[in-house]
């Protein structure tokens, strides 16, 4: 394996606060990368100047041998972005945004068969101002993959979502990441990060403080002595609740 | 080339198709203009007609008298108030300018004199702030009774004077209302339209997300301004319909002049709300800095009243105004008939705005 995304001290500030603090790390081709961390620590910034869309204060990043700050540009053409909460243009159609974000890149596509694979066929004709929270992440991602992208940065795609939704998202994910693009993702849902992410970085106050597989990062935390105050049950709420209303997405 | 022509054309059908959608921005675009259209049309039609609003007292009860106030009455040059039956109240109302003038038939008027025939002297009044209409309609009195005298007493005038008119077009007052509001509409299409919605696209993290995408600022601005053109055409066309069935404006230039000058007007003006709208990071800065620009231009360039109503330094000044010449081009092509040669230096005006505007506009365009 290979890295396809290499970050060196990568450094930014606002009016003189440090947000990402000279962080370094790399992401292998194929992998799903985890940032984790509470707000504020950084992430969505590190993000947006990989993605080519914030100016980088200091050190580098590459993406596919690409130095971003540099070629931003042709880092745009194999990077699909799916932002916090994205939105769309009132008064559009589903396919029409799909044709719209090809036509960003010069390329034709079949909307049909994107919306398919993201199972919003039926909604091809509908207005995006019609679409559930769920749906209307489906519909982000599918728009930022009509180029067949290298690499695929969500920024916290689940906050917001109905447990179905969530999970049905997190197959989208394992489906994506199948098709051998590499995925960067943040989060704060710690369940999440373990479920879906080969490794995870996890940030505080602008500095990456651990970085490992999650198993890896359980095993050294116990390592060190440490113990849960409670006995873990077999099952928690959530499992409950989606053993009660089922899997099958609601929108 | 090919696929960066795909990428503007895409962007540029999809906008226009979510406009035609979109009932709220239709109407703020293609109905709210023709508001003002009518609005200004009922009250700038017909132009050369010119009607009194007077209050007429009558003290007299001779025959003359009251044949005078019936005919007064059929008559469309006056608009006679009728509530009011006194001096006092006729001045009160003078002083108000509701009234342009008061007419007193004193009691003696029309009373038959000398066993001749009948004779007086009408009095009309009227306040200093509406000299004008005052003495205007003393001389078209005295010219009904010159009429009138003549039938009683003979006399041979030596001299005299004819009113006569040169028969020969001329601009009525619609003509210039519909330049002005053609240049409303621009106005509203060009600045008002992207000041509202860049500030929203950012707010929404669209634009932002576009930037993620290998789309350029070019691109992207080609496109709008394609869409906007198709959409300011249609805003126009119905203008002018209107103002040909309703208003009975008579085109007298050609249509493919108009449409290019309009499509040029629009191209220009949409770089100031593209340029504002683009360099905005939300409403709040957007609404004051376009008023500050719009609102100069929309009573200098003479968008509800004609510029040679002003002062000649400011005539002077607000020529170079870029709305200016989209208004007079207008007036120009379509109430004077000049051809395509005519509109040359309105065309000039607009070129060099173009790309003072344009320069601005890709210096301070920002995605979020």
């Amino acid at each position: 394996m290979s890295a396809i995304v290499k970050v060196k001290q990568l450094k930014k500030s606002y009016d003189g606060k440090t947000v990402v603090n000279g962080i370094s790390f790399s992401v292998e081709k194929g992998e799903v990368f985890g940032i984790l961390g509470p707000n504020g620590a950084g992430k969505t910034t590190t993000l947006e100047m990989i993605e080519a869309i914030r100016p980088i204060d200091g050190g580098t990043a590459h993406i596919n041998g690409i130095n971003v700050a540099e070629r931003p540009q042709e880092v745009r053409y194999i990077i699909g972005v799916q932002p916090q909460s994205p939105a769309f243009q009132d008064k559009s159609k589903l396919k029409e945004i799909l044709e719209m974000f090809a036509a960003a890149y010069g390329e034709k596509i079949d909307p049909n068969e994107l919306l398919a694979s993201v199972d919003l066929l039926e909604k091809a004709d509908a207005y995006v101002e019609n679409l559930s929270g769920g749906q209307r992440q489906r519909l982000s991602i599918a728009a930022s993959l009509v180029h067949n992208p290298k690499v695929f940065f969500m920024d916290e795609p689940t906050t917001g979502l109905d447990p179905q939704a969530r999970r049905n998202l997190w197959d989208l994910v394992k489906s994506i990441q199948k098709r051998g693009i590499t995925v960067i993702l943040t989060t704060h849902y710690l369940e999440e990060a373990e479920m879906l992410c080969d490794r995870v970085a996890i940030m505080d106050e602008g500095n990456i403080i651990a970085l490992d597989t999650p198993k890896n990062l359980v095993k050294q935390l116990l390592s060190r002595g440490f113990t849960k105050k409670h006995h873990v049950e077999q099952a928690n709420l959530e499992d409950v609740f989606i053993d009660l209303t089922g899997k099958h997405l609601r929108d | 080339m090919q696929k960066s022509f795909y990428t503007v054309w895409t962007f540029a059908r999809l906008n226009a198709k979510r406009f035609f959608r979109d009932r709220l921005a239709i109407f703020f675009t293609v109905v709210f203009p023709l508001i003002f259209l009518f609005i200004f049309g009922a009250i700038n039609k017909g132009g050369g007609s010119v009607s009194f609003n007077v209050a007429v007292i009558n003290e007299s009860s001779s025959s003359f008298a009251q044949t005078f106030v019936k005919e007064a009455a059929d008559s469309k040059v006056f608009k006679i108030n009728k509530s009011i039956t006194s001096l006092n109240d006729a001045k009160e109302k003078m002083k108000r300018s509701e009234l342009d003038a008061t007419i007193v038939l004193p009691a003696d008027f029309g009373q038959i004199k000398s066993g001749q025939y009948p004779a007086g002297q009408m009095l009309v009044y009227y306040s200093p702030n509406n000299e004008q209409s005052g003495q205007a309609l003393t001389s078209i009195l005295q010219e009904q009774f010159n009429q009138i005298n003549k039938q009683f007493v003979d006399v041979s005038v030596p001299f005299t004077v004819k009113a006569q008119s040169t028969q020969e077009a001329s601009l009525s007052r619609f003509d210039y209302t519909f330049a002005g509001l053609i240049g409303f509409s621009v106005i509203g299409l060009g600045i008002f339209g992207p000041v509202n919605v860049f500030p929203e696209l950012k707010k929404q993290g669209i634009l932002r997300r576009l930037h993620t995408t290998p789309l350029r600022v070019w691109q992207y601005f080609v496109a709008n301004v394609l869409s906007q053109g198709v959409i300011g055409i249609v805003a126009i066309a119905a203008m002018f319909a209107t103002s040909v069935v309703v208003f009975d404006l008579h085109m007298k230039g050609s249509y493919l002049t108009f449409v290019l000058f309009i499509l040029l007007s629009i191209f220009t003006i949409y770089g100031i709300g593209l340029a504002l709208g683009g360099w905005a990071k939300n409403e709040r800065q957007a609404a004051p800095l376009s008023n500050l620009i719009t609102f100069p231009m929309i009573f200098l360039s003479g968008t509800f009243f004609p510029r040679f109503l002003m002062p000649e330094w400011l005539q002077g000044v607000s020529g170079y105004l870029p709305l200016t010449p989209v208004i007079d081009g207008t007036r120009l092509i379509v109430t004077e008939g000049k051809g395509f040669i005519d509109v040359m230096p309105q065309m000039g005006l607009l070129a060099i705005w173009s790309v003072i505007i344009y320069f601005i506009a890709f210096r301070v365009f920002r995605w979020e």
